[in-house]
């Protein structure tokens, strides 16, 4: 065996330590072939100064005879380790070479060991374990003593066996600069972070929009532990970690290759507590319409609809401006007369079916399908109230006059079951068939899709609201895509006829006329189920609820619930999303926010995203709303392609 | 936990809108009737443990929304029923007619062994009936489904036609258990219940591939 000197080595690199019987076990990129070979783990020095992680397989070299039976050797202390080579540097040697993995010290992010000091996984790559290696002897812990002299390193509370590097790593520089950027740090960054975390739990909002909208970069921070002065490094590995162990719960791992990341679950922002506002009063109302009876002030009345819902001695009035059937500008005296022209429209179109015969109807099976669904439903529609209580009761003969109406206002659509949930409230309320007539024309505007004749307007909000889900409570989705419930079908019933099964007439008024103000961003209805099914996370997850129990207890929950509290939660949700550094275009995209790839190309740039969450939002997930129809938003194209295509996905 | 039933059978109510499905459910589940029942949206169930030739067999079952509408929704919950009532309202001639279309509905979705039972519900309206009883039969000769004409409202054969489904569920179950299982071989309800969705496909896709 004839040992080549240092000096004929092409490279100029020097190990500094060096660990035999490390098998490589998994690494991004490689072949198959080249998994489970044994070779050396070593620190090496660049001739350039820079350090790197490298593993050589054994084949490429042979250990000096004098170190043969060492399971490891120290070397930075001795030089370089010397390298023997069988047979002379060939093609072979070449190809040999290439099987070399190098990971720079500079690009490494985060180290781990596991196994019982048997495993040891390195990562450049936010949310990717690259490179994977089974120490022989069990002693990686040794390998990461070293390791540690070379780079700065923290450990996490969270998992006591993964290291994350903290310089030279780049990506901490730039999170360190991005600190460093918002003015408010004057002291040193430990403080720094330590204040700005620790914000988030007093002004939660607050904090994010002044300094992490300002944010480029993507930064990841826990909701947890945030009583006690910590190491800013440590924060930071906290963080840092925290993205990574939950990338790594979400990945898996392809028969042969490589590591695939299959979805993030980084936590969000803490949920602010934000407290219900009381209702708008007769007082309020008054004075914001101006002498003739205009409202101007569009927003701000639905500001304060969406915050405290509306007294009920003025909901007559209200709700027909909420449900478009009166316009908010129009005069007192307009009015009157656009009453009189949609009256007289509605009795057109009564007329209608009203005058058509028996002869008629036999011949019109359309018709007649309709009809009888119509009145099998009215039938047993809320027959439990007193307003619809009782045999003979005259409202159950208005309720079905409107919806026969209705049939012939949009005989396509027809009448679907649910319809009848949707209309008794607004009879109750208004008691004027006209009037009811109208609102219940704007309610459906609203809510058109979900009585498609293939469902897919259910099936789009249901996926939706899985995705939402996924975002906002990721245990959860997980659990129930666990159980056969990822296509959320047990929650069918809540979106179907916004949650009128759910909830006493009483909290139904107060839930629907905020929903129907359109704020705080488009499709707020699916952050409502949001917020019930994460106060239920811990009852189904905790029991380990299947299938079947996942159904009922959804279907049980139904008049148990606290309006109030939920619209609360929902909001805190809802800006907890906004402001979670990971948004994504899907998630903004649903709450009827610009996408920011688009905003990018188009004409918006960095100043629109600092509006996410704000005024912005709210105007772009009206104008949704008010169109009535959710595809054809000034993004549609794209959204119901890249629906389609999840949908796809979904096997929808 | 200690088990309290010797089988578990998932049924599921199927029929047109407005034919009583919800009601014949309370009725069996409850013993109760209510006039004024509000039409079922999307999908639940009701439990029932029945005790039937000494065994407790706890039936599941299935209620779903009617209308058309909602039917790539209701036939996801198809997966795994053992037994299907069809239900049609003897006073509404077009459920009747559509039966056929709720039997092809369940060979695209169910599994193809399934039990199956055709109820005529409402019977006690007999002053408003649409569809005799002979049609009803004849129907079920046809199909060759056992058939039963039923009122929830009165009472009438609705524990009947849960304890017949059952007790053909439980029959066709013991019967396969001897033909895969040596004689002395223990209680396998699970064990079949687990060979249930494998069996589907199979027999589903030759049928396909005939036509």
């Amino acid at each position: 065996m004839s040992t080549s000197s240092v000096d004929e080595i092409p490279d100029q690199s020097k190990d500094l330590f060096t660990q035999d019987g490390v098998l490589l076990k998994n690494c991004v990129g490689r072949p198959v072939t080249d998994l489970n070979s044994i070779g050396m783990l070593c620190i090496v020095q660049n001739a350039d100064g820079t350090k790197c992680v490298e593993w050589r397989p054994n084949d490429l070299i042979t250990i000096d005879s004098d170190t043969q039976d060492q399971e490891w050797a120290v070397v930075n202390t001795v030089g370089r380790r010397q390298r023997t080579l069988s047979g002379n540097m060939t093609s072979d040697y070449a190809t040999l070479r290439a099987r070399i993995i190098k990971i720079p010290l500079e690009e490494l992010k985060t180290f781990k060991v596991t196994r019982n000091n048997q495993q040891m996984q390195f990562s450049t790559k936010q949310g990717v374990w690259q490179t994977t290696f089974y120490f022989q002897h069990g002693n990686a812990e040794i390998f990461v003593a070293y390791l540690k002299n070379h780079v700065k390193t923290a450990k996490t509370r969270h998992d006591r066996n993964t290291y994350v590097v903290v310089e030279p790593n780049v990506e901490s520089q730039v999170l360190n600069r991005s600190f460093a950027e918002l003015d408010i740090f004057t002291e040193n960054t430990t403080d720094v972070v330590w204040n700005l975390v620790s914000n988030f739990k007093q002004r939660p909002y607050e904090t994010t929009l002044e300094a992490f909208s300002k944010l480029t970069d993507i930064v990841y921070y826990g909701n947890e532990g945030l009583n006690g002065k910590r190491d800013v490094s440590e924060e930071v590995a906290d963080l840092l970690t925290k993205s990574m162990s939950a990338m790594e719960d979400a990945t898996t791992i392809t028969k042969n290759e490589e590591y695939e990341v299959v979805s993030v679950k980084p936590t969000l922002p803490p949920r602010p507590c934000i407290p219900r506002g009381t209702p708008l009063s007769t007082e309020k109302w008054d004075a914001l319409q101006d002498k003739d009876g205009r409202i101007t002030e569009v927003e701000g009345v639905k500001q304060l609809i969406f915050r405290g819902g509306v007294a009920h001695s003025i909901r007559q009035s209200v709700w027909k401006h909420l449900l478009d059937y009166y316009p908010w500008q129009m005069s007192h005296s307009e009015i009157r007369a656009h009453q009189k022209k949609k009256t007289e429209e509605y009795f057109s179109m009564k007329l209608q079916w009203r005058s058509m015969t028996e002869g008629q109807e036999s011949r019109f099976s359309e018709y007649r399908d309709r009809k009888s669904l119509v009145e099998k439903d009215v039938n047993r529609t809320d027959r439990t109230h007193p307003f619809y209580a009782g045999d003979n009761n005259p409202n159950l003969v208005v309720l079905q006059d409107i919806l026969m109406t209705y049939v012939m206002y949009n005989f396509d659509l027809g009448y679907v079951q649910g319809m009848s949930d949707i209309l008794a409230p607004l009879l109750l309320l208004l008691g004027n068939e006209v009037d009811s007539f109208w609102c219940f024309v704007g309610f459906m505007e609203k809510i058109a899709s979900n009585f498609d004749m293939d469902q897919a307007g259910m099936k789009h909000q249901l996926l939706q609201l899985q995705q939402l889900l996924m975002f906002a409570s990721p245990d959860l989705a997980q659990h129930l895509a666990q159980k056969d419930s990822g296509n959320m079908y047990f929650c069918f019933r809540w979106l179907l006829v916004w949650f009128k099964r759910e909830f006493s007439h009483i909290d139904i008024m107060r839930l629907w006329e905020v929903l129907w103000t359109g704020l705080p961003c488009a499709n707020f209805h699916l952050l409502i189920c949001v917020a019930i099914l994460d106060a239920e996370k811990d009852v189904l997850i905790s029991k380990d609820y299947g299938f079947t129990e996942i159904l009922k207890h959804v279907n049980d929950l139904s008049m148990s619930l606290d309006v109030d509290r939920i619209l609360s939660t929902a909001e805190g949700i809802y800006h907890q999303i906004v402001s979670a550094p990971h948004l994504n275009d899907q998630i903004r995209i649903i709450l009827g926010m610009e996408p920011l790839n688009m905003a990018n190309s188009a004409h918006s740039g960095n100043s629109d995203r600092q509006e996410a969450g704000t005024s912005r939002t709210q105007t772009n997930g009206n104008e949704t709303r008010t169109n009535g129809n959710e595809h054809t938003g000034p993004f549609g194209q794209d959204i119901d392609e890249v629906m389609y295509q999840i949908g796809l996905d979904m096997n929808f | 936990m200690a088990k309290t039933y010797d089988y578990l059978f998932k049924l599921l109510l199927i029929g047109d809108s407005g034919v009583g499905k919800t009601s014949i459910l309370f009725r069996f589940s409850e013993d109760a009737f209510n006039i004024s029942f509000i039409s079922t949206i999307g999908i639940d169930f009701k439990i029932r443990t029945i005790d039937l030739d000494g065994k407790k067999v706890k039936l599941q079952i299935w209620d779903t929304a009617g209308q058309e509408r909602f039917r790539t929704i209701t036939t996801a919950y198809y997966r795994g029923s053992m037994g299907i009532m069809l239900v049609y309202d003897v006073t509404n001639e077009k459920s009747f007619e559509n039966i056929k279309n709720w039997i092809r509905n369940i060979e695209e979705n169910a599994s193809a062994d399934v039990e199956k039972m055709i109820l005529g519900n409402k019977c006690d309206l007999d002053s408003k009936r649409q569809v005799s009883k002979e049609r009803g039969e004849q129907l079920a000769i046809e199909y060759q489904i056992k058939f039963v004409e039923t009122s929830a409202k009165d009472s009438l054969n609705v524990e009947y036609a849960f304890y017949t489904l059952a007790r053909d569920i439980k029959a066709k179950m013991e019967k396969k258990q001897e033909a895969s299982n040596p004689p002395g071989g223990r209680s396998g309800a699970h064990q079949l219940k687990a060979n249930e969705p494998q069996r589907k496909p199979t027999s589903w896709l030759s049928r396909c591939s005939v036509l």
